[in-house]
C-alpha cells in the first residue's frame, strides 16, 4: 500500500516536473543555457590549465631530448639590465666534456638572452629573446624559408670564423617588426652593438616561441654570444642531451650527475616539473582561475536552480496549504533539477569543442601560441557531473527550504 | 468522506463521549478556536549579541486577540470586518495554516497544538479545502489535474482521481473546460477550479478568503451560489468585506483591531 502510494507520488511528482518545464519554456530555456555557459566557463578554464601542462610536455617531447643540464636557475632576472640568468658558463666545453661520456650522442647548448632589436640602425628598437642554437644537433622547426647554414663563427673557440648574420624569426616577431624572408634586422645586446649588427632574417621557425611563450629571434649560439658581447664565458640557460639508442635514461642521469655534481641534469619530466616550479605565481593563478571557474560554475548553476524553484513558492505554498505533502514537492523539483541539469551540461559540453578550436585560432593569431586550450573526455564528463550534481543538489536544497517554509509565508 | 488514515481520532454514532455528526437537530461543532491570540513578530529577535549590541526587540503586532468561536456542519459563517481586523488571521488559525500564540484551536475534538506540522498538513488534506483569493493554481497543470492533485496524496487510483475531478469541475459548471489551464480560464473559471480543488477531498471545513475579491459582480454571484450550494453537509467560513459575499451566510461574525465585536445571525 505504502509502495503503492509513493509510486503515484512519484508519477504525480513526475507530472508536475514535465508540465512545470513544458510550461514554462523560456525560463527553462535560460536555465539550460545559464547552467550551460557555467560548464562552458569550466571546461574552457579547466582546459586552459591542462594546456599549459600538456604543450610543456609536448614541447619537451619534440624537442626531442632526453636530459637537461642547467647551473640553478633560468628565470628572468634585472641583473646587466634585463634577461635570463644563464648560469651555466663555459657552456661549449661543458658540452663537449658530455658528449664524450659513455651512451650520449650529443650534448647542444642553448642559451636565450634579452636582444634589442629594429629594423633600422637608426629608428626604434624592441626588445625580443634572442636564442642562440649551435647547428649541429639542434632541432629548429622552419615554416618558411631556410635554416640556419651553419656556425662558422665559432672557429673552435677563436671566435674568428666567418659570421652568417643570418636569423629565424617567429610570425608575431615578423608582424610585431613588418619584416619577411629576406629581410634585414638589426640585433645586439645592447643598442650600441644593436645599431652596427645587421643580419638577415633566413627563415620562420615557431619552434622557441611555442617553447617560451614570447617571441624570438633565433641565431648561431657564437653570433648571439658575440652581440651580447659574452664570448669569453659562453652562458648557456642550459645543455640539452640526446642520449644512444638503446641507453637507460636514468643510468646515464646518475652516472652524469656522480660526474658533474656541480649541475643539475633532469630528465623531460623532471625539468618540466622545474620550470613549473619556477613559474609557481603563473601556476598559482592558473590555479585560482581553475578554482574560480569550478566555484563560479557551481555558484551559478546552484542560484539558476534556486531562483527557477523558488518562482513556482506560490503554487507550492497553495499546495501545502491544501495538504499536499513536502515529499511530493520536493520530488517535482529534484526532477527540474536533474533536466535542467542534465541538459545544462549536454549544452555547456557540446558548446566547449567549437569554443576550444575558436580559443586556439584566437590564441596562435594574437600571441601565436598554438594549444592554449586542451580539452580531455575527463574535463566534459567531470563538468558534465558537475552540472547534474549541483543543478540537483541545488534544486533539492532550494525544495527542501520552499518545504520548509510555513505556507502562508510562500502565498 | 473521511479517509482511513486520518489522524485525527474520529468520532461515531457510538461513540458516547464524541459527537454525533449525523444528528439534524444538533449540529456538530467542526472547529472551535477558544481564547485565541495571534502575534505576529516583524523581523527577528535581536539574539543574545544583537542584545548587547542594543539592538531592539523585533516589533510584535497583535493581530487576534482572545477570540473565541464555535463552527458547526452546515453553517456558512462569514468573518466581516474592515482590513487588518484580523478575519484572514482567525481563518488561518481555523483551518490549522498557523497555531494561536494563546488559546486553543479544537478541530473535530482534536487541540491542533498536539499536531505536528505534517500531521496538520495531512489534517488540512483530509478535512480542510481552501479557497484563496487569487486561487493560486498551479499554471502548467490543466484544470483536472489541478483539482485531482490532492487526491494522489491519499491514494486514490488515476482512473478514480480522472472520474472525481471531472465530476466536480462539472458540478461547478467546467465540464467543457477541464483540459484547459489556469491561463486559459477566466478569472471566475479559475476560482471555480479553486473551489473544485477545495471539495475534491471532500472536507468537514471549506474556508475562503475573499474569494470574490479578484472577480466581477456577475462572476462573484455565481461563485457564491458555489458556496451555498456546497455547505449542506459541511461547514464553510468565508472572510470578506463585501457585502454580497456576507450575505450568503448564515452567520456573521464582526471583527475589528482583532477582536470579535458580535457573533450573531444575520
Amino acid at each position: 500500500m505504502d509502495l503503492k502510494r509513493w509510486l503515484a507520488r512519484l508519477r504525480a511528482a513526475g507530472g508536475i516536473t514535465v508540465s512545470q518545464l513544458r510550461h514554462h519554456r523560456l525560463r527553462l530555456g535560460l536555465a539550460i543555457i545559464g547552467v550551460g555557459l557555467a560548464v562552458l566557463a569550466m571546461t574552457l578554464l579547466a582546459g586552459v590549465g591542462v594546456g599549459v601542462l600538456e604543450t610543456g610536455e609536448q614541447q619537451f617531447g619534440a624537442a626531442d631530448r632526453d636530459l637537461w643540464v642547467t647551473a640553478g636557475e633560468t628565470r628572468l632576472t634585472s641583473a646587466g639590465g634585463g634577461g635570463f640568468e644563464n648560469s651555466l658558463t663555459n657552456s661549449r666545453s661543458v658540452a663537449t666534456e658530455m658528449e664524450s661520456h659513455e651512451s650520449v650522442r650529443s650534448a647542444v647548448p642553448l642559451a636565450f638572452e634579452t636582444v634589442y632589436v629594429g629594423t633600422n640602425g637608426d629608428g626604434e628598437f624592441q626588445t625580443f629573446i634572442g636564442t642562440g642554437v649551435p647547428t649541429s644537433g639542434s632541432v629548429v622547426q622552419v615554416t618558411a624559408g631556410n635554416e640556419l647554414s651553419g656556425d662558422p663563427h665559432y672557429a673552435n673557440g677563436s671566435y674568428d670564423g666567418e659570421r652568417t648574420n643570418e636569423v629565424l624569426i617567429d610570425e608575431e616577431t615578423a608582424r610585431a617588426l613588418d619584416v619577411e624572408v629576406g629581410d634585414t634586422i638589426h640585433v645586439g645586446g645592447s643598442l650600441a652593438v644593436a645599431r652596427n649588427t645587421e643580419m638577415t632574417v633566413v627563415g620562420i621557425s615557431p619552434t622557441f616561441e611555442r617553447m617560451l611563450g614570447a617571441p624570438t629571434v633565433v641565431m648561431p649560439l657564437s653570433e648571439l654570444h658575440q652581440v651580447t658581447g659574452t664570448t669569453q664565458t659562453e652562458p648557456a640557460t642550459f645543455i640539452t642531451i640526446t642520449l644512444e639508442d638503446g641507453a637507460d635514461i636514468d643510468t646515464v642521469q646518475t652516472s652524469l650527475a656522480k660526474d658533474h655534481p656541480e649541475y643539475e641534469i633532469r630528465s623531460n619530466q623532471e625539468q618540466l616539473e622545474a620550470v613549473l616550479q619556477e613559474q609557481v605565481l603563473i601556476l598559482a593563478a592558473g590555479g585560482t582561475l581553475v578554482v574560480l571557474a569550478l566555484g563560479a560554475g557551481i555558484a551559478l548553476t546552484h542560484t539558476l536552480l534556486t531562483l527557477v524553484i523558488f518562482q513556482q513558492r506560490a503554487a507550492f505554498g497553495a499546495l501545502t496549504a491544501q495538504g499536499i505533502s513536502s515529499s511530493v514537492l520536493i520530488l517535482s523539483v529534484i526532477g527540474q533539477g536533474l533536466v535542467i541539469g542534465i541538459l545544462g551540461g549536454i549544452v555547456g559540453t557540446a558548446l566547449t569543442l567549437p569554443a576550444v578550436d575558436l580559443l586556439n585560432r584566437l590564441a596562435v593569431a594574437v600571441v601565436g601560441f598554438d594549444g592554449l586550450v586542451q580539452m580531455s573526455p575527463a574535463i566534459l564528463a567531470s563538468a558534465l557531473a558537475i552540472a547534474v550534481v549541483i543543478g540537483t543538489a541545488a534544486a533539492a536544497l532550494a525544495g527542501w527550504r520552499l518545504s520548509r517554509t510555513p505556507p502562508l509565508e510562500n502565498l | 468522506m473521511v479517509p482511513p488514515s486520518s489522524p485525527i481520532p474520529l468520532v461515531s454514532d457510538d461513540d458516547p463521549a464524541g459527537v454525533d455528526f449525523e444528528s439534524p437537530t444538533a449540529p456538530s461543532p467542526v472547529v472551535r478556536a477558544a481564547n485565541v491570540t495571534k502575534i505576529y513578530t516583524r523581523g527577528s529577535d535581536p539574539g543574545r549579541l544583537g542584545t548587547l549590541l542594543g539592538r531592539p526587540d523585533a516589533p510584535r503586532v497583535r493581530a487576534l486577540e482572545n477570540a473565541s468561536i464555535t463552527i458547526s456542519t452546515g453553517e456558512i459563517v462569514g468573518l466581516a470586518g474592515p482590513s487588518g481586523s484580523g478575519k484572514s488571521t482567525l481563518l488561518h488559525l481555523l483551518a490549522g495554516l498557523e497555531l494561536p500564540t494563546k488559546g486553543t484551536v479544537t478541530f473535530q475534538e482534536t487541540d491542533l497544538e498536539t499536531l505536528s506540522t505534517r500531521e496538520r498538513t495531512r489534517l488540512r488534506l483530509e478535512h480542510v479545502g481552501i479557497v484563496f483569493q487569487r486561487f493560486h493554481l498551479v499554471e502548467s497543470l490543466s484544470a483536472r489535474a489541478n483539482v485531482a492533485l490532492p487526491l494522489v496524496e491519499l491514494g486514490v487510483g488515476k482512473r478514480d482521481r480522472r472520474k472525481r475531478a471531472t465530476a466536480l469541475l462539472e458540478r461547478v459548471g467546467l465540464g467543457d473546460r477541464v483540459g484547459h489551464r489556469p491561463g486559459e480560464l477566466s478569472g471566475g473559471e479559475q476560482q471555480r477550479v479553486a473551489i473544485a480543488r477545495a471539495l475534491v477531498t471532500d472536507p468537514t471545513l471549506v474556508i475562503a478568503d475573499e474569494p470574490t475579491g479578484e472577480l466581477d459582480t456577475e462572476t462573484g454571484q455565481r461563485i457564491l451560489n458555489e458556496f451555498e450550494r456546497i455547505a449542506d453537509d459541511r461547514a464553510v467560513v468565508l472572510a470578506s468585506h463585501d457585502r454580497p459575499t456576507l450575505a450568503i451566510s448564515d452567520r456573521i461574525v464582526r471583527l475589528k483591531d482583532g477582536m470579535i465585536r458580535s457573533d450573531g445571525n444575520k
